[in-house]
């Protein structure tokens, strides 16, 4: 596929160079299939006003017109014209490769079928399969949209270059306009191909992120505070709505371990790669030698499914539930909120534990949830058709993978063992700057599973 | 909701069955004397949850509230638990966390909390309340639930308040035990069950929940607070079709359905008395000894349960007791096989969710 040999964000980098003083407010142009309507009259117009804009401003160098106008031509010499029409070309070639392999052809034929399914009289027989078919309906219409917006934007940038050429004379205002369009053009076909690469069948859902303190004693208690507070702050940073539903402070310092529930498009597809031990190397406030220490703590993601949509049995047989209760003759004789329950799917050994709800019931549910949509996905990544065939022995050795390495001391260095990506900027990873290391891992992954199907 | 009063009313049974219980009767009586003005009917709180948000207060100051709880709670350590099995820290934290979440109208402002120290939230009480409060849970060892003015409880949330024993856990299992009995037995779920001590009402509304609109409960309890808050409860999860609250010493307001009761279930008084002094403080001295102290040996509320079970339930008809664990649990078995022999049959013993062996069930009549 030629999604990814394309590089991100081409264009971003030809005209950051350029550094463009843009003083009149750029129009980005947003319903794009009538801009050739409402801009193709103005733009011969303004091309006009233009051009004797200029031999006024020429004539009367003190007009205050003429400052921005003027030094903006000088900039915008021929040299850049041609930078940015090899732009153009560039991502009109990205767009076409994009549509191509986006299957727009096999879209339009879904819509086709999705939409005879949804006329049918007895669509609503089944409520809830006919969300789901109205929600992939929606979901790739609207992807068709994304894709023809595509090439009516690149389309307008094209129609832009062409006209500078048979006119043989420059009108910044539009060369603006179009570069401005491509940059943004290249933003949006990389956003697109990032949700292309979460196509696993939860990656749209919220994401439940749980961390736990590992080994390294206080330390590790701080080190997964840390990480809680990273996690916030990068649902922050995309606007996700982020809730810390349990938390269960360490002894001196840091936690022991926090649940975060993360509302929002998508947030499980970016968080999924997070799973896994991460692993801190510094000199610790907690070791009284100074001495530089490693320390452990475990994330685990899963997606935020609906309690509806969830539609796995597991017999009972296969679980081991059991409540925390401490000591005591219990019953009458104890009042204590200990309402936390634990459940072992005994056939892989999987296990959570849910602690944030009020009552027993209520966190046997959550519980109940939250296992079966981790056995969901445990089961997506075995490519296992059902719960029955997941390999236990596999969920261990891959959930505790160690997956990234935060060095604080002696040197300063946040590296991903799997991509290999790294960054010495650890203060901005430390705050939420998750992205690159996100990105990087998605199209690992992707990678990954393109090199098993050939 | 109509019962039918037909079966024959022997008045002197209870009397003569109460009488060997001298402790808990005299303590029972004080009770039932107070209930001798009957004109005034009790008014049951409001819990906190449910109250309107007519306070309104800072972000900051509903921090620097929440910092002084924190601390307040974090000083206590594990001293409460070293002491009397209370609650440590951490369960502070938490029962602290429930309590902004119940005060605090949109609680999901809570997490702005430090960000935007100007913005105003709309409260369910004042914060110098909520001083008061979380004073009374640390010093005094008011119970949380006390101080919330509920219990969230299976899926309910059920009010409760100084007077009413607070639902345990363990007592969820109870209304899982009806519901695998009326799952197999259609005729069991269309008879009248009873709940007998109902205090906040949760066993009977637990059980009224899964007999469905077919089913008939009547809950007693001798408390007039019990009855309010039960009443209160509910009325508030739309049971009064189903549910019928009436006012008396264990089966007294049964009077005519002898022979007739589909079920019973009971969670009664039944820690040993002179185990009351150790409880934990928040049990010990806030919650009413009368749902509580069981006797001398714990069993009095128990061995009457059981020789008024063989009197009101019907033959088939099911009865689960809760109990102080395995001594108790063994007990009842003994007695029910040697002076009720034949009445009942099918006995259990099950464990709570701690491995303490916790309640007896079985049939009565006829095996199965």
């Amino acid at each position: 596929m030629g999604i990814l040999s394309q590089p991100l964000c081409s264009s971003a980098s030809i005209f950051g160079a350029n550094n463009l003083n843009c003083r009149q407010p750029l129009q980005i142009p947003h319903g794009l299939n009538s801009f050739i309507f409402k801009h193709l009259p103005s733009l011969s117009f303004s091309f006009c006003t233009s051009l004797s804009y200029t031999s006024v401003l020429f004539a009367t160098p003190e007009n205050q017109l003429d400052l921005g106008v003027d030094s903006d031509t000088r900039e915008w010499a021929l040299q850049d014209f041609y930078s940015l029409r090899r732009d153009v070309e560039i991502t009109s070639q990205r767009v076409e490769e994009t549509r191509e392999s986006a299957g727009l052809k096999l879209l339009e034929q879904e819509i086709a079928n999705l939409e005879l399914k949804a006329a049918d009289s007895s669509l609503w027989d089944n409520p809830a399969k006919a969300q789901e078919i109205l929600s992939t309906l929606t979901d790739v219409k609207d992807k068709i949209k994304i894709l023809t917006e595509f090439k009516t934007q690149v389309e307008d940038a094209e129609t832009i270059v062409k006209l500078t050429e048979e006119m043989d004379s420059i009108d910044i205002g539009l060369l603006e306009e179009a570069a401005s369009l491509i940059k943004e053009l290249n933003k949006a076909l990389d956003r697109f191909e990032l949700t292309q690469l979460l196509s696993g069948p939860y990656d749209k859902e919220g994401a439940v992120i749980s961390i736990t303190a590992g080994a390294g004693g206080t330390d590790a208690q701080d080190w997964a505070d840390m990480l809680l507070r990273m996690y916030i702050r990068w649902g922050e940073k995309q606007k996700y709505k982020t809730r810390v539903v349990e938390k269960s402070s360490g002894e001196e310092a840091g936690i022991k371990s926090a649940t975060i529930e993360v509302e929002g498009r998508y947030a499980y597809g970016y968080l999924s790669g997070e799973k896994g031990t991460h692993r801190i190397v510094r000199q610790s406030p907690f070791n009284a030698k100074g001495l530089r220490q490693t320390s452990f703590s475990g994330v685990e993601i899963m997606p935020l499914l609906p309690e509806e949509s969830v539609d796995v049995e597991i017999p009972e047989e296969d679980l081991e539930i059991s409540f925390s209760r401490a000591g005591g003759k219990g019953g009458q004789n104890v009042n204590k909120v200990e309402t936390a329950v634990r459940i072992t799917h005994i056939p892989t050994s999987v296990t959570v534990r849910c602690t944030e709800e009020r009552s027993q019931l209520a966190n046997k549910i959550k519980a109940l949830n939250r296992l079966k949509a981790k056995l969901l996905v445990i089961a997506e990544e075995q490519r296992a058709s059902e719960i029955r065939q997941i390999r236990g022995d596999a969920v261990k050795a891959e959930w505790g993978q160690q997956i990234r390495n935060y060095v604080f001391h002696p040197y300063k260095l946040v590296k991903d063992v799997r991509t290999g990506y790294e960054t010495s900027d650890i203060t901005s990873v430390m705050d939420g700057e998750l992205d690159p290391f996100i990105k990087s891992y998605l199209k690992h992954k992707y990678n990954m599973t393109l090199s098993t199907f050939e | 909701m109509k019962l039918s009063l037909g079966s024959l009313y022997r008045p002197s049974r209870f009397p003569l069955l109460l009488k060997s219980y001298p402790i808990s009767r005299s303590r029972r009586s004080f009770c039932v004397s107070s209930l001798s003005s009957p004109e005034t009917s009790l008014k049951p709180q409001i819990p906190l949850f449910l109250r309107p948000p007519i306070y309104s207060t800072t972000l900051s100051d509903l921090r620097k509230w929440h910092d002084w709880a924190e601390s307040l709670a974090s000083s206590v350590g594990s001293t409460f638990e070293k002491s009397d099995n209370g609650p440590d820290s951490s369960l502070l934290c938490r029962e602290l966390k429930w309590l902004l979440e119940d005060a605090v109208e949109d609680h999901t402002l809570v997490s702005q909390m430090g960000v935007e120290n100007d913005r105003r939230v709309r409260m369910r009480a004042h914060v110098d309340e909520l001083y008061n409060l979380w004073k009374q849970r640390i010093q005094e060892r008011r119970p949380f639930q006390y101080v919330v003015g509920c219990e969230h409880w299976r899926d309910l949330v059920l009010s409760v308040q100084e007077g009413v024993l607070i639902p345990r856990p363990e007592t969820e299992r109870i209304v899982d035990f009806v519901s695998d009995v009326v799952s197999k037995d259609q005729e069991l779920k269309r008879g009248v069950w009873a709940d007998l001590g109902t205090g906040s009402g949760a066993l009977g509304i637990g059980i009224s929940r899964i007999l469905g609109s077919e089913g008939r409960v009547i809950a007693t309890d001798l408390s007039r607070v019990a009855i309010a808050v039960a009443s209160y409860n509910v009325h508030r999860y739309g049971l009064k079709d189903i549910i019928e609250i009436r006012e008396g010493s264990w089966f007294e307001p049964l009077k005519g359905l002898e022979g007739k009761l589909a079920g019973l279930v009971s969670n009664p008084p039944y820690i040993p008395s002179k185990d009351i002094s150790g409880l934990q403080a928040e049990v010990g001295r806030h919650e009413p000894r009368v749902a509580l102290d069981g006797g001398v040996d714990g069993m009095d509320a128990l061995l009457h349960l059981c020789d008024g079970a063989a009197l009101m339930l019907k033959p088939g008809g099911f009865f689960a007791f809760e109990t102080n664990g395995e001594q108790h649990c063994r007990a009842l078995v003994d007695y029910m096989e040697n002076n009720k022999s034949g009445s009942f049959c099918n006995f259990e013993i099950i464990p709570d969710f701690a491995g303490i062996e916790r309640f007896v069930t079985g049939f009565h009549g006829k095996a199965i």
